[in-house]
C-alpha cells in the first residue's frame, strides 16, 4: 500500500486538488462540502457516487437501426434517390454527434458522480475509438455507455466488453475478420495500446489471437454484438507458451494474466490522474495491488487518492488541463453553462480534443502537447469570451478532415455569467478581498506574490470603476495566465 | 542532440538562455526588457555562437515551404499521360482529353488548369518528380500522412516529425517562429521533442483579444497580461547572480508546477512575441501581386509577406484540402489545379518583385496519388505512387525520376520509383544545410533538384 496521506493535513487546497484530478473542479461551494466529507470520507464519497442515468437519459435519437431494413430501402431507390438518401444520413449523423458531445459535456459539468465520468473519459482516450470511421453516433453512445458502466468495474471485464463493442468491431475491423483471413488489427491494437505495450508479445502471438477473435459481428437488425460460430476459427492456437482451442474472452484472460498488464495499467492511470514520471517504487505497489485485487479498478483509484504522494506540492496545480478539463472545469467554476453543441466542439478543436474524435487509436498524447502559442492564444481568447466580454472568432468545424475549414466568423454567446455572485458588490472596491475571492475561485490555493500584485494593480487602476465589465476584464486577465491552464 | 548528457543544473540555465536569446531575435520593437536581461544578452548571445549547430535564421538563410495537398491528389490526371492508350483505356470518362493537356513532352503535359506551373516549368524554376512514394504503401488516410509527416518506413511509427527533428538537432536557440504553420493545427511534421513553432492563421486574430480597447484601460491591461505572461522575474535574475546554480534551487522552495509552469511561460513569451512581430510584419507589408481568390492564396499570401517582412522563419507549412476525390472527380479537379497552379503562380510573382525568390523553395506532397481505373463513380480511389512539384528560383528545372508503367501495376496501383525521404534528404541537405541522416535516420541519394 502507498502510504496514506495524515488527515490532519486535508483542507480546501487538498480538497480542491481531488475534485479537480478526481473530476472536473467545482465551485467554492462544491469543493467546500467535498472537504466538509473530511479525510479519507472525501475520497469514498468519489468513489461511491450515486448512479446518474435518470440525470442523463439518453439522446432521442441514439436507437439502433434496422441496416437490412435500410439497405433494402435502398436498394429500390433510384441512383438519385440513393445519392439524397446518403447525403441525409451523412446530415444527421453530423447533427447527432454535436449533439452527443454536448451531451457528454454537460454530463461531465452536471453529474453527482464526477469520478466515474473522469474516468469514461481516460477509458475514451485508451480506447480511443473515432465516429469519422464508425460513422453512426449511436454506436459511440453505445461505446461511450459501455465505458462508463465498466469505468469503476473490473479490468478484465472492461476489455472483454471492448472486444465485443460494436463501435470497436466497426473501428479496427473485427467484423471483417473470418476464419480463412482472420483481421490483425485488433489483435495487434489489443495488446500495443490497450493492455501490455510494445516489447510484451511477438507477431506470432498477434497472428494467433487474431483467429481467436474471428466470427465477431454486428446484428444487422439491432445492431448489437452477435457471434457468427461459423465464421470462428476453433482450432488449436499457441498463445503466450500455451496451447488450446483457445476463443477471444481465453486469449484476454492470458493477456491480463501477463505481469506486464497490471504495470502498463496502472502506470497509465497515474500518468493521467497524477502525474508523468512516476516513481518506480509506487508503480511497482499499484501494480502489484492491481493484480491482487484481481483487476478491479476501484480499488486501485481508493489506493491513489488516499496516498501522501498524490498530494504532494510536486503534483498540486502541475497538470496542463486538457482541452476537455479546460472547458468542463472553467464552466463549473465561472458557473456558467456548457456552449452549445457546434460552438463547444469548434472551441474543442482548435484547442486540440474533441470527445469521439480522437486523431487515432492511441488517442491523445496530453501534456504539453495541449499547448502551442496558437491554442494558448486561444484558450486566453476563449476565457474572454467565457466571461461574456463580447463574440469569439472560432473557426467551422467540418467533420470531413480532409476539406478546408471554412474561414472563422465571431459567434456570440451568452455566458449568463453571475457576475453580483462571483464577485459581491461589497468586496469590489477592496481589491484585496476582491483579488483573494477570484482566485480561490480559479485557483484554489495562492498565486505568487508577483501574480498577485499584478491583479490588484489592475483594481486599483480601475478606480472607482467597480463595474461589472471591470469584474469582467478581471476575470479575462486572471484566466489569461500560464498559471490558469494548470490543474 | 542528446540531453541526458548534460547535468540537470546547467541544462535548466541553457533552457533559459536558448529562450532569452530568443527574446531579442523576435522582440517588438515597443517592448522594453528588463535590465538584467539587457545585461546578458550580449554574453548568451556569443556564447549561442560557440555552440556546434550555427542556428541560421530565415531573415538570412534559406527558406522551405512545404504545401500538403491533403486528401490523395490524382497524380496520373495532375500529370496526364496523354500519349499512352492504356491512361483512356483506365479513365474513359475522367481522362483528361489530349487536346486539353498542356504537354511537357510527347508523353506527358500538365492538367489544362496548370498554366501557372507550366510558365514556371518554361522558365526554368519548376522541378517535376514523377513516381513518388515509398514501399509498403499504406492506403489509410492517417497513416499514409503520418508516413510522409515523420518520414517512417512503413511499418515503424515516431512521434516526432521529420521536421520535427530538423528543429531539435539544427535550430537550438532559434526564434520561435522558425517554423510557421499556416492555419491553427501545428502539423504532425513539426511535432519535436522541444515544442517549436508557431501556428496562426489570421494575423489580426493572433494575438490576445482584449475588448475595451478604447481608452486607456484596454492599453494598462495589456501591459500587464504582458507583466504575467513572462517567465517569473525574480528567480531569472537571481540566476544572473548565482551563475551555474539550479533556478530551482534559488530562492528557497521550487515553485508549485515547476517544470510544466517554466514550459507554459516560455511558450506564453513566445505567443507574446511572435503574435507582435506577425502583427507588425502583416501590418506593414501588402503583396504587390494580385493573387487569385482561394483559401490557397490566402495562405501564400501570408506567407510571403512574413518573408517581405523578414520573418525569421525557416520552414512555413501550407496545406489545401478536398483532393479525396472517389465522386466525380473532373469538376473538383478543374477547380483544384486551378487553385494549386494560380496561387503558386502568384506567391512566385511575389517573391520575384520581393526580390526574395532565389531564397525560397516550395515543395508539394499528398499522402497518396490514386488508383489507375476509375471508380464507378466517376471519381479515383486512393492509390500510392504520385508526382511531387518542387520549385523556387534557386531549383534546377526539369523532369526526374520515371513515369510509373500504367500496365505493371501492385495491386492496381503505380508503383513508385523515387523514394520521398530522397526528396526530403535533398531539402535538408542542400537547402537547410542540414544533416539528412541525422534527421531522416539513414541515408538516402539525393536529388539533383536543388
Amino acid at each position: 500500500m502507498l502510504v496514506p496521506l495524515n488527515p490532519a493535513q486535508w483542507d480546501f487546497s487538498k480538497a480542491a486538488h481531488l475534485l479537480n484530478r478526481a473530476g472536473f473542479g467545482g465551485a467554492p461551494e462544491q469543493i467546500e462540502t467535498l472537504r466538509q466529507a473530511g479525510f479519507p470520507g472525501a475520497v469514498e464519497q468519489l468513489l461511491d457516487g450515486p448512479d446518474d442515468l435518470l440525470l442523463f437519459p439518453k439522446p432521442a435519437w441514439a436507437a439502433p437501426q434496422d441496416m437490412t431494413q435500410m439497405r433494402g430501402a435502398i436498394m429500390m431507390m433510384s441512383p438519385e434517390e440513393q445519392k439524397e438518401k446518403k447525403k441525409e444520413i451523412q446530415k444527421n449523423n453530423r447533427g447527432d454527434l454535436v449533439d452527443l458531445v454536448t451531451w457528454w459535456l454537460t454530463r461531465m459539468r452536471d453529474t453527482p458522480n464526477p469520478l466515474r465520468e473522469k474516468l469514461t473519459l481516460f477509458w475514451h482516450g485508451h480506447f480511443a475509438t473515432s465516429a469519422e470511421k464508425v460513422k453512426q453516433p449511436y454506436l459511440m453512445w453505445l461505446q461511450n455507455e459501455t465505458l462508463r458502466q465498466n469505468a469503476l468495474g473490473n479490468f478484465r471485464q472492461m476489455v472483454k466488453a471492448m472486444a465485443r463493442d460494436p463501435a470497436m468491431l466497426v473501428w479496427l475491423d473485427t467484423r471483417e475478420s473470418k476464419k480463412e483471413h482472420p483481421n490483425e488489427n485488433f489483435a495487434r491494437e489489443l495488446m500495443e495500446l490497450f493492455t501490455l505495450g510494445i516489447g510484451n508479445y511477438t507477431e506470432d502471438d498477434i497472428q494467433q489471437s487474431a483467429r481467436a477473435f474471428t466470427g465477431y459481428r454486428i446484428d444487422p437488425v439491432d445492431e448489437s454484438f452477435r457471434y457468427a460460430a461459423f465464421q470462428h476459427d476453433d482450432g488449436e492456437k499457441k498463445f503466450f507458451g500455451r496451447t488450446g482451442r483457445f476463443n477471444g474472452d481465453d486469449i484476454i484472460d492470458l493477456i491480463v494474466k501477463n505481469p506486464a498488464c497490471p504495470k502498463f495499467i496502472t502506470r497509465k492511470i497515474w500518468e493521467f490522474f497524477v502525474n508523468d514520471d512516476p516513481n518506480p517504487g509506487v508503480l511497482e505497489a499499484i501494480a502489484w495491488n492491481f493484480q491482487r485485487n484481481d483487476y478491479a479498478i476501484r480499488p486501485l483509484m481508493r489506493e491513489i487518492f488516499q496516498s501522501a504522494a498524490f498530494y504532494s506540492p510536486d503534483v498540486i496545480r502541475a497538470q496542463i488541463k486538457s482541452p476537455v478539463q479546460w472547458l468542463v472545469q472553467t464552466s463549473k467554476e465561472l458557473e456558467i453553462k456548457i456552449p452549445p453543441g457546434l460552438l463547444a466542439m469548434n472551441a474543442l478543436r482548435q484547442m486540440g480534443q474533441v470527445p469521439f474524435l480522437p486523431p487515432n487509436v492511441k488517442g491523445w498524447d496530453g501534456g504539453k502537447a495541449w499547448i502551442t502559442t496558437s491554442t494558448l492564444l486561444f484558450r486566453y481568447n476563449l476565457s474572454n469570451f467565457a466571461v461574456g466580454n463580447g463574440p469569439m472568432a472560432v473557426e467551422k468545424f467540418r467533420l470531413n478532415n480532409n476539406k478546408p475549414a471554412g474561414p472563422e466568423r465571431p459567434v456570440d454567446f451568452d455566458s449568463h455569467i453571475d457576475l453580483a455572485k462571483i464577485a459581491p458588490p461589497e468586496i469590489r472596491a477592496d481589491s484585496g478581498k476582491l483579488i483573494a475571492a477570484l482566485t480561490q475561485r480559479l485557483f484554489q490555493d495562492s498565486l505568487s506574490p508577483r501574480e498577485t500584485e499584478t491583479f490588484v494593480k489592475f483594481v486599483e487602476m480601475k478606480k472607482p470603476d467597480t463595474s461589472d465589465n471591470t469584474v469582467r476584464e478581471l476575470l479575462h486577465l486572471m484566466m489569461s495566465t500560464p498559471q490558469f491552464q494548470l490543474t | 542532440m542528446d540531453d541526458h548528457i548534460i547535468e540537470p543544473h546547467t541544462r535548466t540555465l541553457h533552457t533559459r538562455r536558448e529562450f532569452l536569446r530568443t527574446s531579442m531575435l523576435g522582440a517588438a520593437a515597443a517592448w522594453t526588457l528588463p535590465v538584467f536581461l539587457q545585461k546578458t544578452f550580449l554574453t548568451l548571445d556569443a556564447m549561442a555562437a560557440d555552440s556546434p549547430i550555427q542556428t541560421v535564421t530565415g531573415k538570412d538563410g534559406t527558406i522551405l515551404v512545404v504545401l500538403q495537398l491533403a486528401g490523395g491528389n490524382d497524380g496520373l490526371n495532375t500529370i496526364v499521360p496523354y500519349a499512352d492508350d492504356a491512361y483512356y483505356r483506365a479513365r474513359p470518362v475522367i481522362g483528361i482529353p489530349k487536346a486539353s493537356v498542356i504537354p511537357i513532352n510527347d508523353y506527358m503535359g500538365f492538367h489544362p488548369k496548370l498554366t501557372g506551373l507550366k510558365a514556371l516549368y518554361d522558365e526554368g524554376h519548376l522541378a517535376l518528380l514523377q513516381g513518388v512514394g515509398y514501399p509498403n504503401p499504406n492506403r489509410s488516410h492517417f497513416r499514409s500522412t503520418e508516413i510522409w509527416q515523420t518520414a517512417t518506413d512503413a511499418d515503424k511509427v515516431d512521434s516526432r516529425g521529420w521536421l520535427g527533428r530538423y528543429f531539435d538537432s539544427c535550430c537550438k536557440g532559434a526564434d520561435p517562429t522558425v517554423g510557421v504553420s499556416i492555419g491553427n493545427e501545428m502539423p504532425q511534421s513539426f511535432v519535436a521533442t522541444n515544442p517549436t513553432g508557431v501556428s496562426f492563421s489570421r494575423p489580426e486574430q493572433y494575438r490576445w483579444v482584449n475588448p475595451g480597447q478604447e481608452g486607456m484601460g484596454a492599453d494598462s491591461s495589456e501591459t500587464l497580461y504582458r507583466e504575467l505572461n513572462q517567465p517569473d522575474e525574480t528567480n531569472a535574475a537571481a540566476m544572473d547572480v548565482n551563475d551555474g546554480g539550479s533556478v530551482a534551487a534559488i530562492g528557497g522552495a521550487k515553485r508549485q508546477g515547476g517544470s510544466t509552469l517554466d514550459f507554459l511561460e516560455r511558450t506564453a513569451l513566445d505567443a507574446q512575441l511572435s503574435s507582435d512581430k506577425v502583427r507588425e510584419i502583416s501590418k506593414k507589408y501588402r503583396s504587390s501581386v494580385e493573387y487569385p481568390k482561394s483559401p490557397l492564396a490566402d495562405s501564400l499570401s501570408l506567407v510571403a509577406r512574413m518573408i517581405a517582412g523578414g520573418l525569421a522563419t525557416r520552414v512555413y507549412y501550407v496545406s489545401l484540402g478536398g483532393f479525396d476525390t472517389h465522386t466525380n472527380q473532373v469538376n473538383t479537379q478543374d477547380r483544384l489545379m486551378a487553385y494549386l497552379g494560380d496561387s503558386i503562380s502568384a506567391f512566385c510573382k511575389d517573391l520575384q518583385a520581393q526580390g526574395n525568390f532565389n531564397r525560397v523553395t516550395l515543395m508539394t506532397f499528398s499522402e497518396f496519388g490514386r488508383r489507375v481505373s476509375q471508380n464507378a463513380s466517376n471519381g479515383t480511389d486512393h492509390g500510392a505512387a504520385a508526382p511531387m512539384f518542387v520549385l523556387g528560383g534557386a531549383v534546377k528545372a526539369g523532369v526526374f525520376g520515371q513515369y510509373p508503367s500504367l500496365t505493371s501495376l501492385n495491386n492496381g496501383d503505380l508503383i513508385y520509383n523515387v523514394d520521398f525521404r530522397s526528396v526530403y534528404a535533398t531539402v535538408l541537405e542542400r537547402w537547410l544545410k542540414a544533416p539528412s541522416e541525422m534527421v531522416l535516420g539513414r541515408k538516402f541519394p539525393l536529388l539533383p533538384i536543388v
